[in-house]
C-alpha cells in the first residue's frame, strides 16, 4: 500500500513563496493498494481539496483518460478545503470512469445533494449532473466498517463543526489512519450547533460532554491502534488553539499523545495552517522530533508535503525523504498546460 | 486612484513554484481613491492577503468601511470571502455590490458559501461586520458611491453573464472586465462604450488565442480579445488579468510579448500593456 500526498493544507489554498516546499494545495491524499496500473489494484482518494486537480491530471494520462478508471473517494467532511478540488477533477468528466464517494450520512439531506450544491448555479458553470463518469454515493455512519475490494475500512467520529470522520485503511498487513479534521477531546464538544462563545481550555466540562468526548477519543485511539502511519490534523500551535478551541483543529502534541497511546509507528503532521511558512514547518518538525527523542517515545514523526510518497508495503514507513530544499512539483512530470490538440469526437466534457 | 492586484488567477488557486512570480491566488483587485475610500473588486483568495493588510489599520479596530464589487458569483470570484479577516470584526461595514435584482439574491449568494455543510461560519449573521447589499441589475446601472461614479456593463460568460465595472473619479477611470466570452463578432458596442478611453482597462485574458479556440464554450477571452477590445475602446493602459490556472510564469511572459506585438499591429502602439501580477500597484 502506497500513500501519496497531493494537498497538505487546511482552510484554503496558499500560493506564494512561503509554501513552495511543503505545498499550498488543500487536503488530498491518494492511497494505492496493489498495482493500480493493473485491474487488480484498488485506488482510494482521501478528501478532495485542490490537490485533487493535479492528481486528476496525472490520472488522465492513464486508464482514466480512456474512460476505464475506477477510484474510491473517502471524504472526511464537506468543508470547502476538503471538496473544492472535485469540480476540477478531470476524470469526473470522462464517460466510463467509475467513482464511489463515501462520506458521513447527514440528517437533513442526501450526500449527493451536498456535493451537487458546490457545482450549482450561480457558483459554478458546470452542473454536477454533467459529470459524465459513473458516480455512486455511500452514506456512512460514524462507526462504519466495510470493505473496498481487498482493503478494509473503518471509521470513527471526530470533534469538528458539523462533524467529521476519520478513516483507517488496512491492506495485506499495511495500515494507515487518516485523522482530520479534529480538535482534541478534552476542552469542548463540537457538534452541529454553532458555538458563539467557546469555553476556555481547561474549564470544567458538562458530564454528558465529557462522556461523549471520552468515547470519541477512545474511538480515535482504537482506530490508530498499531497503525504504521497516522496522518493527523495538526493545524494549530498551542497559542492558536487556546484562542480558537471551537474551530476543531489539533496541535502536534495532541497528535503525538494519541499516536503514542495507540502504539502507532509513525505520525504525519497534516492539514498545515495556511499562514505557516516552509521555515516554520521545518522548525516545528525539528522541535517535535527533539522532544520525542528526549522523551524516549518510539514514534517516528514527519510533516506531510506535496509529492511525498510513503510505501507501507514493507513494514514500517521506510525511509521518508526530508522535504526537498528546493521546490519541486508534486508527483510525476505533468504538462503545465493541456496539450494543444484539437478536440476529438469522443473528447471528455471538460472541467472548467 | 491607486489600483493593486491581490489575486490574478482564474478558476482555482494554483500554488506552486511555477506560478510564484505572477501569483496563484484567484481574482481580487483593490482601488483606493484620492480620498482614501477603498473599493474591492471581487473576493477570490487574493482578498485574504488584502484582509491581513487591512487589519493593521482601521479594520483591525472595527472602524473600517469598504465597498466590495462582485462581478459574478463563480467560486474564483468569491471564495476568499469567508477567510477575509475584517468581516469578523464588529464595527466594520461593507457595501456589497453584485449582479442581482434584489438584496435577497445577493444575500443568498453570500449565505450559500457559508452554509454549515461547507463552512464553520453557518450564516453571514454570525459575522461581526455589517453588510449593506446593493444590487446592480445587469448593464447600464449607474451608482454614486461616496466620491466615485460606478457604471456597469455586462459580458457574456459561457451560460452565465459577468458584470464589468467602470469606476470614475476626477476625470480618471478604471474599468474591471473579468470573465468576458465575446461572440465571434467581438465585444458589443455597449461594452466598448463602458471601456471607452479608460486610464486602465483590467481585462480577462484567461487564454492564449490557440487555447481559447479549443474552449470557446467556457466563455473567456484570450489576450488577443483583450487587445482588440482595448484598441477599439482607445484605452490608455491594458492589464491582462484572470490567467488560466495551468499557465506558468514563463508562459505568461510569452503571452505578454505576443500581446504587445498584436497591439502594435492593430494600431494600439500607444496603449501601455501590463500583465497583472500579485502585488502590482498602478497609480492613475
Amino acid at each position: 500500500m502506497k500513500v501519496r500526498f497531493w494537498g497538505v493544507r487546511g482552510s484554503f489554498p496558499v500560493p506564494g513563496t512561503g509554501s513552495m516546499r511543503y505545498g499550498g494545495n488543500t487536503s488530498c491524499v491518494e492511497v494505492r493498494a496493489g498495482d493500480c496500473d493493473s485491474p487488480d489494484g484498488t485506488r482510494l482518494i482521501l478528501d478532495a481539496g485542490t490537490g485533487l486537480r493535479r492528481l486528476g491530471k496525472e490520472l488522465m494520462q492513464g486508464s482514466f483518460g480512456e474512460g476505464r478508471g475506477k477510484a474510491h473517494l473517502l471524504v472526511s467532511h464537506t468543508h470547502w478545503d476538503h471538496i473544492q478540488g472535485l469540480p476540477f477533477f478531470a476524470p469526473l468528466y470522462q464517460t466510463g470512469n467509475k467513482f464511489h464517494v463515501y462520506a458521513r450520512q447527514r440528517d437533513d439531506t442526501h450526500l449527493r445533494t451536498v456535493f451537487a450544491l458546490q457545482s450549482d448555479n450561480p457558483y459554478f458553470p458546470v452542473p454536477f449532473d454533467a459529470a459524465a463518469a459513473d458516480l455512486e454515493f455511500a452514506e456512512l455512519s460514524d462507526d462504519a466498517q466495510f470493505a473496498i475490494g481487498p482493503v478494509s475500512v473503518r471509521c470513527t467520529r471526530l470533534n469538528h463543526p458539523w462533524i467529521a470522520i476519520a478513516f483507517r485503511l488496512d491492506f495485506e498487513g499495511a495500515s494507515v489512519a487518516y485523522v482530520t479534521d479534529t480538535a482534541p477531546f478534552r476542552d469542548i464538544l463540537i457538534e452541529q450547533k454553532f458555538i458563539r462563545q467557546p469555553p476556555k481550555p481547561g474549564d470544567p466540562l458538562q458530564p454528558d460532554d465529557a462522556a461523549k468526548l471520552k468515547e470519541m477519543r477512545d474511538g480515535v485511539v482504537r482506530l490508530c491502534e498499531g497503525a504504521q502511519l497516522v496522518i493527523y490534523d495538526t493545524q494549530f500551535t498551542p497559542q492558536e488553539y487556546a484562542q480558537r478551541p471551537h474551530w476543531g483543529h489539533s496541535c502536534p502534541d495532541d497528535a503525538i499523545e494519541i499516536a503514542t497511546e495507540a502504539g502507532a509507528q509513525a505520525l504525519m503532521l497534516f492539514h498545515h495552517a495556511p499562514e505557516r511558512t516552509d521555515e516554520q514547518l521545518d522548525a516545528l518538525l525539528d522541535q517535535h522530533r527533539a522532544e520525542i527523542a528526549k522523551s524516549g517515545k518510539r514514534l517516528a514523526i514527519h510533516a506531510a508535503y506535496e509529492g511525498l510518497e510513503v510505501d507501507l508495503s514493507r513494514g514500517g514507513v521506510g525511509e521518508i525523504p526530508l522535504v526537498p530544499s528546493v521546490p519541486v512539483r508534486s508527483g510525476t512530470a505533468i504538462p503545465s498546460n493541456p496539450p494543444q490538440k484539437p478536440l476529438q469526437r469522443s473528447a471528455p466534457k471538460e472541467s472548467p | 486612484m491607486k489600483v493593486t492586484f491581490h489575486g490574478v488567477r482564474g478558476s482555482i488557486p494554483s500554488p506552486g513554484p511555477e506560478t510564484v512570480r505572477y501569483g496563484g491566488n484567484t481574482s481580487c483587485v483593490s482601488v483606493v481613491t484620492a480620498e482614501g475610500d477603498l473599493l474591492i473588486l471581487d473576493s477570490g483568495t487574493g482578498i485574504i492577503g488584502l484582509g491581513r493588510q487591512m487589519m493593521r489599520e482601521a479594520f483591525g479596530k472595527g472602524q473600517g468601511h469598504a465597498a466590495i464589487l462582485l462581478s459574478h458569483a463563480h467560486w474564483d470570484h468569491i471564495q476568499g470571502f469567508p477567510f477575509f479577516a475584517p468581516i469578523f470584526v464588529p464595527g466594520n461595514t461593507f457595501t456589497v455590490f453584485g449582479n442581482a435584482r434584489s438584496p435577497t439574491v445577493l444575500e443568498s449568494i453570500l449565505e450559500g458559501q457559508v452554509n454549515p455543510h461547507f463552512s464553520p461560519l453557518y450564516t453571514i449573521r454570525n459575522l461581526g461586520a455589517a453588510f449593506e447589499l446593493q444590487p446592480m441589475a445587469g448593464a447600464g446601472q449607474a451608482h454614486r458611491y461616496r466620491k466615485v461614479n460606478l457604471l456597469t456593463g455586462e459580458n457574456p460568460h459561457g451560460h452565465a453573464t459577468c458584470l464589468a465595472y467602470r469606476i470614475e473619479q476626477h476625470g480618471r477611470s478604471v474599468v474591471y472586465a473579468p470573465d468576458a466570452g465575446y461572440p465571434p463578432e467581438g465585444p458589443s458596442e455597449e461594452i466598448v462604450a463602458l471601456y471607452e478611453g479608460s486610464d486602465l482597462l483590467i481585462h480577462d485574458a484567461t487564454y492564449t488565442p490557440e487555447d481559447r479556440a479549443l474552449r470557446i464554450a467556457r466563455g473567456y477571452s484570450s489576450y488577443a480579445d483583450a487587445a482588440q477590445a482595448a484598441v477599439r475602446a482607445r484605452v490608455k493602459r491594458l492589464a491582462l488579468f484572470h490567467h488560466d490556472q495551468d499557465y506558468t510564469d514563463d508562459q505568461l511572459d510569452e503571452s505578454h510579448r505576443r500581446c504587445r506585438d498584436l497591439l502594435n499591429q492593430q494600431g494600439g502602439q500607444d496603449i501601455e500593456l501590463v500583465i497583472a501580477r500579485e502585488g502590482l500597484t498602478i497609480e492613475i
